[in-house]
Parts: structure tokens; C-alpha cells; sequence
């Protein structure tokens, strides 16, 4: 079989994240047809999360030099972002110049109207309907395939029409990549190796740990016999196999008897670490069947040796030299890069913020791993810099948005999370984050050429999760949503509880609340039309009056009325009403996956403790750009418009922004 | 054997002396092209060349007999069994001649393989050196150190396990350049040699073993260990090196046994040999 063969086949089999069967492979120098070249560029810097308030201070206090530089020379605004506010539904808009209702991206999670399940907005895999079964092998005979959820076209989409060059650096929402021959390579929504956010693996002998599923990874036990640990790292389904397996790979760990230092043996390969000391990348084999296997790359941390052994594995992340699953457009781009930096974080959200969380990695641990990321993002930038002489060229940074949600809570004396002697050493972290994107820019700034047009953006701004509020309790208590047997309603998750034959009203995702309609839900009883309606407006009512009884303040500062704030024709999986919370607070964590906790109201004291989920108009995100901008507010989706018209191109009947620089 | 070994060596550097700048597959060829020849030589020499050649014409008949006459059964019995036959003395007329070139062969392949087995190590790369130890040496009662020149940065105290006998180090290379190791295990101490970076085509050894006949043909690159050492080897873990070929990356013993049989039959016919 040959090598693309292989691949090929390889790909047919991969479970939930099977594949793209076609894609051809395009030498990367040719961008595509009809390349133009513009003697007008455009650079988008695009900073997730980075908030207009927290600049504005840090401006204030000179601490952002770069910025002020810029901004004295261009323009400043606060920048109008989605409905609600969160990554994937930000982004989506400016991909596309349209809101919601024209990309069809609501939120990180949609459910599906028969089930009550969540699902994933941004993507969706199938596998291959045609298998051969031969005692426990399947083997497929189609290809499976994985599908960006996201409509419209892309900006970049437009571009290529108009033989404008463009490179898409790691923008969100863009996985699998829309097809196009530009440059891109896939950011927020990749998955990794398994199918998943990110599964970790944490290996220990500590019997204080609890061992087994944690969200976002696992921790095994394991034993240290005569200074040696074996341990099995897990992989993605097997679905080769008809039990579906996860494939494993064996790993050994020798260990001196004294000296902080180990060596980890996995089957063709071998490194010493020394304790709290990161290995790099690792490529790893999983065999799936005879002749068979996927390529993945991983680091190891070895966090501590004794008293409590400690091995910290990251998630599995596709293997940008070997893609079992399509990550960059041409195909070869993301092996164009493995063959210039070598390995690369291409899980969508590489930071393990979950590791943090379940304090598998501690807050320095967790900014080593992501400055190991800002890095190597940065290396990528310099080098498509360097040959960005035409067209657009886009570049995203995930550690302003990663690193505001895990360390608010140390420069927030009010958040439940606070915690004096942690802040006193990472307290100035999200200061130190938005100098970082200051020194980025002020590189930019000495290299770039009067032709340029410079946008530095994000999708949203940031405010504290102090408070969460349980959306699903809430419509419980008001008698929006029955429970079977109300004095089980700690208990079960995903609606298990639910009756569904006397409930009018659920949460799911974010910000999402849906009316159980007749003839959508599976179990509808609210007639559609009048009925329903009324019942938006009564419960939209109602939920912008709660009252947090702690502090007084009113949770939900907008409930939006889909049909009222969105334009388009993609409006089918949209939730009925689209909570804006007021600043502190949050969905809390319970009731986006159907529990419902005791209280309607909690402390947040998680170490995710910074979030975006607020009303728009609290939490906008920022446009600095080296023009004149003529809109006082703009929005997300003007940009797009913008960045057409920079290149003469009208912008199409589907965006609803407007131009404005 | 370490004389012959010294010679040897001396005779690759110079051989490829010219082609260590060059794309890997220069040297390849050339020393491809010269054990062709040398083959040929000896197989001129040591093999009967009138007994092959019969043996081939008699070949070449039986299948002519099996073309012509392979509508009686009989006949075409009889032939198939004479090939067979005579492909058996065939194989015996090669026995002499393959016995005699498979000693200049070891040698030239464990040659080869020091040139084209591994890659330097690369400046900022880490690697392992390995040092394993004989059955009588106490792992964690001995005293291991490591020394380097400052160009190999020493980046872990000695690793040491028992189970494998075994002391471990990670070096990190910050220069190019051929660099001289030394481990000291207890009261005695041992050289080895590390190269880094360099031209296209470097001599690696990656193996330094202790003096036996078959562990000093199989690794000719250094001086072998003393016969009285607690060590049995160090190795210094390299990168393996593969020669590209439209996309694939080819072990260079399946690149050089290719080109060797394409020089030896493509000169067999101007140096008169019967293959």
C-alpha cells in the first residue's frame, strides 16, 4: 500500500474525527490560482479576549507603550462583539461578516431538539457508513467525514475569488478549514488525537489524587517497582476493531534511587527528564491493526519523583507532520511548517486550562506550558512575516483569552477564588499577558511599511466569574421545567430527571435557553407561534429582574429574544432566548450540562474565574488600528466589510457590516 | 584487529574524503561503484568462470527444450528437472567465491555503516549517552562522573538502573565539532568520542565496546575498551540517518546493496566476468 494510500485508509477508520477523503495536496508555495499581488496589505492581529477596560488602565499607566504608539498614530475603539459573546459565535462573525443568524454558530455547544444532548457547533464527524466486518476488524470502506458547521463564506474565501493572497493563522472557528487554496491552518475547535478538547493524562502513585475521569483528563495509579513505573498511554477509538479499543501505547519510566531524574522508554524512543523539567515534543505511534497505526505528538512533565511519583502527559495533539485529520489547507501547509519548526501544538486551545483546574498542573506549571505556546506561535508569525509581501495576513494568540480566565481570580481581592499568597507571586499574570501582546506589537510595529494597514483586534472583552448562576434551577423553581422526582434534583445530569411532558422551558450551552416547542422538541408541548412567543417574553421578562440575594445585584442584565437581534436565514439552531449576564457573573457549571443544583446562585471558586459571557454591551472587545476609524462603535462583522473594501472588493449580500475606515 | 580496523578507517576517510560536502548519495555511489568492482575482482578470481558459464549455457538449453517441446509431458519433466539440477551446481560454483567476499563485505559494511548509519548529534538537540556495565560492577555503589569539553553541556546527575546495569546522562551540544567524552567510573576513566553538526557526510560512532573479535569487526570507529573494563559499552544515542529517495527515506544498506548489484552487472560485461 502506498504511503498516500495508507493515509488515506488510515483516515477512513479514525472514529469520531474521521475524514476528509478529499483535499488534494497542493504544493504550499502555490497559493492557488491567480494570485494578485496589492501594493496595500493587511495585517490582523487578533488577541482573544483583550479588554478595552484592562488596556485602557494599563494605557493609562504607561505600561503599553506599543499601543499608545499606535494608537496616537491610528485609532482606538471598543469593538461591538457577538450575541453572546462567546469565542466560536465572536469569531464566526468576523469570518463571515454576518452574525449568528447568517453563520448558524450560536454558541460552544447547540443541542439536538430529539435528544435534549448537547452537541459541538462548530463541527461535525461522521463516520463511514460502509464497513467490511471480518471477525473483530471493521474495516471501512468509505470515507468518513468531518464537516465545519459554520455557513457563509469566509473573508479569506472571498479573497481567493478575487485572487487575493491570504494567510489564516490559527483563526477560530476554522475547523476542519473551509476549502480554499489560501494558507490556513485550523486554531480554536480543533481537536485533539482522541476527538476531544483535550484529554491529559496525569500518571501517580499519590494516593491523595483521585484517580480516574477528571473534565479535561485522567489520572491513573500507578506503582513504582524497583524504580521503574509502567504505565499505558491512551489513544484514539479504535475503530478498526469492532469493541472500538482506545489504542494504547505501552511506556516504561526508570527512575535513579536518588537523583531527581528519569528516564520514560516509550517503544521507539527514550529521554531523560530531570523532575519538573518539560520533554518537548514526542512523537507517538498508536497501532490500530497489522500495517496500520496514527501519529500523534505529546509532551511529558515530569512534575515530581518523590515522595509521590508524578507524570503529567498533554493531550495528544495531531501530528502536524503526519495529519490523520485535516487541519490546514493545502494539506501540506501544516507539514510545510512541521518541517520548519518541527512538531507544533495544533489542538485548538492548546493551553491545558483543565490541568490547572483540577490541579494536575500548578499556576506556574500551566504558564510554562503556555509560553511554550506564545513561542512557538510567535516563531510561525516571524516566519510568515518574513514572506508576507501581498494580500492579508492573519494571525491569532489564544494565551490573552487563556490566561485572563485562569488568573482573574488573582488580581480580583472581591472573587471567591482569591487567594493572597498565590496572588502575591501570580497576581500580575493578565497585566503581564497584555505587556506580552505590547512587546509583540511593538516587533510589528518597527518592521511594518506604510502600506500596511494594521488591525489589532479582539473578540470580546473579559469580566470576573465571581457568581454563577443555575439557569436550569431557576425555571425549575419557577415552575418552567418539571423534575420526575423533584427530591432527586441534585441527582443525574443531561435531563435524566426531567418531565419532559409537563416542562416548558430548558437551558443548554452558555447562554441558551429553549422553549420546549411542539413539533421541534421531541417532546414539545408548547404550541409554536402565539403560544411560544408569549412565553419567551414572559420568561425573557422575568429572567432580567432576578436578583442575586448576595449581593443584590441583578444577574441576567439582557435576555435577548433570538428572532429579535439576529439576521439571516440559519437561525434553526438557535436557543429561543440568549442570556446576557451582568458583570461577576456566569452560567454556573451545572446547568449547561441539564443538572440542577440546589441553589440558583453560587460562588464561583473554580480557578476558571475570569469569563465573557455578559451582555454585549458590557464586554466588548478592542479594534487599534494605524487608520482613522469613522464609526464610533464598530462591530465584529464591520471588520470584514472593512478588510473587502481595503482590497476594492464590495463586500457580498449576506454581511451586514459596514465599512469603516 | 584494531590494526586492520585503523587501516580500514584511514581508507574510508580517504575514499570519501572528496564527497563529505556533497549530497550523501555521491559517497553512496562511489563506494558503491568501488565494491562492485572489488566483487567482481574476487568473484573473477575464486570462482571456476568456464564451470558457470557451462552451467548457465546448460540452463539456457533446458529452457529452450521447455519452449520447444512443451506439448510432450515427458520431455518437459525431464528439462525442468535438469534446470533444477544444474541451478543447484550453479549455486555451489557461487559458495567459494560468496564464502571468500563475505569477509572483505563485514568489514566494508561496518565502514558504511559508521558514515551512513547515523547523524551527528545537532547543536541544541539533547541526547543519551548510554554507558553499560559488566555483571560484577555494583550500579549504585560505584561513583560515575561524566566530564565534557564546554561545548557538550552535561544537562542530568548520572541516571543510574540497576535492572539494565546501566548509567545514563543527557548531554546538549552547544558547538559543532568532534569532542572527546570522559566517564569516570570509580577510580578509572574512559574516552568517547561525540560528534556534532558538520558537513553532510560525518564518520559517527555511535558504539564504543569492549576488545572481543566480533564486537571490534561490527564496530570499527573507536579504540575498543579495555579487556579489564567495568564497562561493557557506551553508546551515544544518534538520530539515525536515511537517504532520500523521491519521498522516501532509504536505510542506507538497502541504498548501498542496491547500487552495488547494479555496478557489478552493469560491469560485468566490460571486465569479462561470468556472474
Amino acid at each position: 500500500m502506498s504511503a498516500m494510500n495508507r493515509r488515506e485508509f488510515l483516515r477512513r477508520g479514525l472514529a469520531a474525527t474521521t475524514v476528509l477523503a478529499a483535499g488534494g495536496s497542493f504544493p504550499s508555495l502555490l497559493r492557488g490560482s491567480g494570485r494578485r499581488e496589492t501594493r496595500t496589505k493587511v495585517l490582523v492581529l487578533g488577541f482573544d479576549g483583550l479588554d478595552p477596560r484592562l488596556l485602557n488602565g494599563w494605557l493609562k499607566e504607561g505600561k503599553l507603550p506599543a499601543f499608545a504608539r499606535l494608537i496616537s498614530a491610528g485609532d482606538f475603539r471598543p469593538l461591538r462583539t457577538s450575541i453572546p459573546p462567546q469565542s466560536p459565535v465572536a469569531w464566526s462573525n468576523f469570518n463571515t461578516g454576518t452574525d449568528p443568524g447568517g453563520h448558524g454558530i450560536f454558541d460552544f455547544m447547540h443541542r439536538d431538539p430529539q435528544t435534549y444532548i448537547p452537541t459541538f457547533s462548530g463541527s461535525l464527524s461522521t463516520e463511514s457508513k460502509k464497513v467490511l466486518k471480518i471477525g473483530n476488524l471493521v474495516l471501512p470502506l468509505s470515507g468518513g467525514e468531518v464537516k465545519n458547521l459554520m455557513q457563509g463564506r469566509t473573508f479569506w474565501q472571498i479573497l481567493e475569488e478575487n485572487e487575493i493572497p491570504a494567510t489564516i493563522f490559527k483563526i477560530p472557528s476554522n475547523y476542519p478549514p473551509v476549502p480554499t487554496k489560501q494558507r490556513t491552518i485550523s486554531g480554536m475547535g480543533t481537536p485533539d488525537l482522541k476527538g476531544s478538547y483535550g484529554i491529559s493524562c496525569c500518571f501517580t502513585t499519590d494516593p491523595g489524587i483521585p484517580k480516574g475521569e477528571l473534565s479535561g483528563g485522567r489520572v491513573y495509579e500507578v506503582f513504582v517497582i524497583g524504580n521503574r513505573v509502567e504505565a499505558k498511554l491512551p489513544g484514539p477509538t479504535n475503530t478498526f476493531k469492532k469493541d472500538r479499543p482506545e489504542a494504547l501505547i505501552d511506556f516504561r519510566v526508570f527512575i535513579d534511587p536518588n537523583q531527581a531524574v528519569a528516564k520514560v522508554v516509550l517503544p521507539d524512543q527514550e529521554f531523560i527528564l530531570k523532575e519538573k523539567e518539560w520533554s518537548g515534543w514526542k512523537r507517538v505511534q498508536f497501532g490500530l491493526m497489522p500495517t496500520q497505526s496514527v501519529s500523534g505528538i505529546c509532551m511529558f512533565y515530569l512534575k515530581e519523583i518523590r515522595p509521590h511519583f508524578k507524570l503529567y502527559v498533554s493531550p495528544v495533539n495531531i501530528d502536524p507532520g503526519h495529519p490523520a485529520l485535516p487541519i490546514s489547507t493545502p494539506e501540506s501547509y501544516a507539514e510545510e511548517l512541521e518541517r520548519v519548526f518541527g512538531s507544533y501544538f495544533t489542538k485548538g486551545l492548546p493551553a491545558d486550562t483543565s490541568a490547572l483546574d483540577n490541579d494536575v498542573l500548578d499556576e506556574g506549571e500551566f504558564l510554562e506550558q503556555d509560553d511554550m505556546i506564545l513561542r512557538e506561535g510567535e516563531r510561525m508569525f516571524d516566519y510568515e512575516f518574513e514572506r508576507f509581501d501581498s494580500g492579508l495576513l492573519f494571525y491569532y494568540v489564544s494565551s490573552t483569552d487563556q490566561r485572563q480566565h485562569m488568573f482573574w481570580r488573582l488580581m480580583d481581592e472581591n472573587h471567591p477564588g482569591f487567594d493572597p499568597q498565590l496572588a502575591s507571586r501570580y497576581g500580575r499574570t493578565i497585566e503581564n499577558i497584555y505587556t506580552e501582546a505590547d512587546r509583540f506589537l511593538d516587533r510589528v510595529l518597527q518592521e511594518i511599511d506604510k502600506d500596511t494597514v494594521l488591525l489589532v483586534m479582539s473578540d470580546h472583552g473579559f469580566n470576573p466569574f465571581r457568581r454563577a448562576f443555575n439557569l436550569n434551577t431557576w425555571l425549575f423553581e419557577n415552575g418552567y421545567h418539571r423534575l420526575r422526582n423533584p427530591w432527586k434534583q441534585e441527582e443525574g445530569s443531561f435531563f435524566d430527571n426531567t418531565d419532559w411532558s409537563r416542562t416548558r422551558a430548558y437551558g443548554i450551552g452558555l447562554n441558551g435557553l429553549y422553549i420546549n416547542q411542539r413539533g421541534r422538541e421531541r417532546d414539545g408541548i408548547v404550541n409554536a407561534g402565539a403560544d411560544s412567543e408569549n412565553l419567551i417574553r414572559e420568561i425573557a421578562a422575568k429572567l432580567e429582574r432576578v436578583v442575586d440575594p448576595k449581593t443584590g445585584e441583578r444577574a441576567i442584565l439582557r435576555a435577548f429574544v433570538a428572532r429579535d437581534v439576529y439576521r439571516g436565514p440559519h437561525l434553526e439552531h438557535a436557543p429561543d432566548i440568549i442570556c446576557g449576564f451582568n458583570m461577576g457573573y456566569r452560567i454556573s457549571w451545572d446547568s449547561p450540562l441539564g443538572k440542577f443544583p440546589k441553589n440558583v446562585f453560587e460562588d464561583n471558586r473554580e480557578k476558571w474565574s475570569g469569563d465573557h459571557m455578559g451582555a454585549p454591551e458590557i464586554i466588548p472587545g478592542i479594534l487599534v488600528t494605524n487608520r482613522r476609524v469613522r464609526a464610533e462603535f464598530p462591530a465584529l462583522y464591520d471588520l470584514t466589510a472593512t478588510i473587502l473594501d481595503i482590497f476594492g472588493i464590495p463586500k457580498t449580500k449576506e454581511m451586514i457590516g459596514e465599512t469603516i475606515l | 584487529m584494531g590494526l586492520i580496523n585503523t587501516i580500514l578507517g584511514k581508507l574510508f576517510d580517504l575514499l570519501l574524503l572528496p564527497f563529505r560536502s556533497l549530497n550523501p548519495w555521491a559517497g553512496m555511489a562511489f563506494i558503491s561503484l568501488l565494491t562492485g568492482l572489488l566483487m567482481l575482482f574476487i568473484y573473477r578470481l575464486t570462482s571456476n568462470q568456464s564451470g558457470i558459464r557451462r552451467v548457465k549455457d546448460k540452463i539456457k538449453a533446458h529452457l529452450l527444450e521447455l519452449r520447444l517441446f512443451k506439448d510432450n509431458m515427458g520431455v518437459t519433466m525431464r528439462a525442468q528437472g535438469q534446470i533444477l539440477r544444474a541451478n543447484l551446481r550453479y549455486l555451489a560454483l557461487n559458495l567459494k567465491p560468496l564464502l571468500v567476499m563475505i569477509v572483505p563485505l563485514i568489514l566494508i559494511l561496518a565502514q558504511l555503516n559508521l558514515w551512513f548509519g547515523s547523524e551527528p548529534l545537532a547543536v541544541g538537540r539533547p541526547a543519551i549517552l548510554k554507558v553499560k556495565l559488566k555483571p560484577d560492577v555494583n550500579v549504585l555503589g560505584t561513583e560515575f562522573a561524566l566530564e565534557s569539553p564546554p561545548e557538550i553541556t552535561i544537562e542530568t546527575p548520572p541516571l543510574r538502573l540497576e535492572e539494565s546495569r546501566e548509567v545514563d546522562w543527557r548531554l546538549k551540544p552547544t558547538a559543532a565539532g568532534t569532542f572527546d567524552l570522559t566517564i569516570r567510573a570509580g577510580d578509572k576513566s574512559y574516552l568517547k568520542t561525540v560528534v556534532v553538526d558538520g558537513r553532510r557526510l560525518e564518520k559517527v560512532s555511535s558504539l564504543k565496546v569492549k576488545r572481543s573479535l566480533l564486537d571490534e569487526v561490527l564496530y570499527p570507529g573507536e579504540k575498543t575498551l579495555p579487556g579489564e573494563s567495568r564497562i561493557k559499552t557506551i553508546e551515544i544515542v544518534h538520530p539515525a540517518k536515511k537517504l532520500p529517495l523521491l519521498g522516501l527515506r532509504l536505510h542506507w544498506l538497502i541504498a548501498y546493496l542496491g547500487l552495488s548489484i547494479i555496478f557489478g552487472f552493469a560491469l560485468k560485461k566490460p571486465f569479462r566476468v561470468e556472474i
